[in-house]
């Protein structure tokens, strides 16, 4: 698990660009808005919008293929449409390394 | 007690004491100072003169805060799980052939684990007895019971439930049977009082850092009879340095190696703070203040309370559409208030109560106040709230 300190405080939009890869719950109503975002085996990251303190944790037996994915999310968010079919690219390669390890179904 | 972070952040709550305590009364804190600031003595391993030996007069404040007959019984360790180590493989090593071991579901890790591990190496076979109402009758090992049954390893106080176990016909039943009686007293050692002399054949286990008070790091047990454990360490005793073969009287027989100083002056003074401010206001003011954060919480549809009624200071609970890790993080961010979620190292318990998925645990201490409760037990009912809509 890590913290970290973004440079700008965690918005809306990014929530939005979050959902393309994952399932982002998000509870408005609280007193500081809470959001978690999960997508299953790389990343799960928990924070408040409008914070710059984000909590990221990654599954250990995949930490070598995700270390660096939550930087990789922060990137290409500034890089609009291109960048999320960019990350869909870079998602679908990592997916094809974690199959390697990954159970048979049944198994 | 609460410090402030900076303008803005919150007084920091801290309700995770049956993990480890927190704040330590200062008087602990000033006693470790002390003994770090003199040369560490004890009688065979240092000359240093004028400084207090630490084991010994701790020995002797476990003895009088246990009524126990024999100080010299006291062994300390690192923490009741080394203690749990010691005694069930101690207790297995001595045994010669495969026999048959009782625990339950209400175990901590430091027990299940010990266990699992010597069942997997064929060393032992194992009877998990299911509780209810949070608690293991003597009815239920009774039922357990079979020739070969040699052990029963169970906890006196849930970390979950805050349940206690009525050990002292367990105790007797034991010893009437030639069963050996190993009791966790993690929970309750600090919160109730534990008169030893009742309890007589059993190992007792306790740990320093959770309500005694003391730093992580020590820990230790009581053992009525030490020849029913062989030990597992073997060094340095600082005496009878000549002799090759460890030493077999007490409390060499089960320590080696330098002891941890500071740590046992934090139990010597975390004993002593006990005894000046009195057990029974220690358990009657936890018990009250675990009362009202319960009260409130009850007022709450969106919350499940597993702890309707607990024997100690512990509220677990979930929270309507909210994992528990959620919940922690919210309390511990949103509003500075520190908890635990999880498991808490006791799946079994979880598999009974919230299908294995884990809760989240409040559990408060002496040195908590109303108020904190009060603070504590309005922010989850604003989270509960929260998220319902």
């Amino acid at each position: 698990m890590k913290e970290f300190v973004l440079d700008e405080p965690l918005t809306g939009e990014f929530l939005a660009f979050l959902k393309s890869f994952g399932t982002v719950k998000l509870y408005p109503h609280l007193k500081r808005p809470y959001f978690s975002f999960e997508q299953e085996h790389f990343i799960s990251i928990k924070g408040f919008v409008g914070d710059a303190n984000v909590e990221v944790r990654n599954r250990k037996e995949f930490s070598d293929l995700t270390g660096d994915y939550f930087h990789l999310l922060l990137f290409y968010y500034h890089e609009g449409e291109p960048g999320t079919r960019k990350m869909q690219e870079i998602e679908k390669s990592i997916r094809e390394k974690m199959k390697i390890r990954l159970p048979a179904p049944g198994n | 007690m609460a410090e402030h972070k900076g303008a803005g952040v919150p007084p920091l709550i801290y309700l995770n004491n049956a993990a480890t305590s927190w704040p330590k009364p200062s008087e602990v804190l000033a006693e470790v100072t002390r003994c770090l600031k003199t040369p560490f003595f004890e009688q065979g391993r240092s000359t240093a003169g004028g400084t207090t030996d630490y084991p010994s007069a701790t020995r002797e404040a476990l003895a009088g805060f246990f009524n126990a007959d024999e100080p010299d019984h006291f062994i300390f360790t690192q923490s009741a799980t080394d203690s749990l180590n010691l005694l069930i493989h101690g207790f297995v090593k001595n045994q010669k052939t495969q026999f048959h071991a009782i625990t339950t579901e209400l175990e901590h890790n430091s027990v299940l684990r010990p266990l699992h591990t010597l069942e997997g190496e064929r060393r032992l076979t194992l009877s998990t007895l299911p509780f209810d109402d949070g608690r293991v009758s003597l009815h239920e090992i009774k039922k357990a019971i079979r020739s070969d049954t040699r052990l029963v390893v169970m906890t006196h106080g849930s970390n979950v439930l805050g349940s206690l176990q009525n050990i002292r016909p367990i105790s007797e039943y034991c010893a009437s049977n030639d069963i050996f009686l190993i009791i966790d007293g993690a929970q309750t050692v600090g919160q109730i009082p534990i008169n030893l002399s009742e309890i007589p054949d059993c190992a007792f286990i306790f740990t320093g850092h959770k309500a005694l008070f003391g730093l992580p790091g020590i820990g230790g047990f009581y053992l009525n009879d030490p020849e029913a454990i062989a030990p597992i360490r073997h060094g340095g005793t600082g005496t009878d340095s000549r002799a090759l073969a460890h030493p077999k009287d007490m409390p060499q027989k089960f320590e080696a190696g330098t002891p941890n100083y500071p740590g046992i002056a934090s139990l010597l003074a975390g004993i002593r703070y006990i005894e000046r401010t009195g057990q029974d206001a220690i358990t009657n003011k936890c018990r009250g203040l675990t009362a009202l954060i319960i009260r409130e919480l009850n007022k709450d549809p969106n919350i499940t309370l597993y702890t309707p009624a607990p024997d100690l200071p512990v509220v677990s609970f979930n929270i309507r559409n909210l994992e528990n890790d959620e919940v922690g993080y919210i309390l511990a961010k949103a509003y500075n208030i520190i908890t635990r979620t999880g498991l808490h190292c006791a799946p079994l318990v979880h598999d009974r109560i919230d299908g294995g998925k884990g809760c989240i645990r409040m559990s408060c201490s002496y040195l908590n106040t109303p108020e904190e409760c009060r603070q504590a037990a309005d922010a989850v009912r604003e989270v509960a709230d929260s998220a319902d809509r």
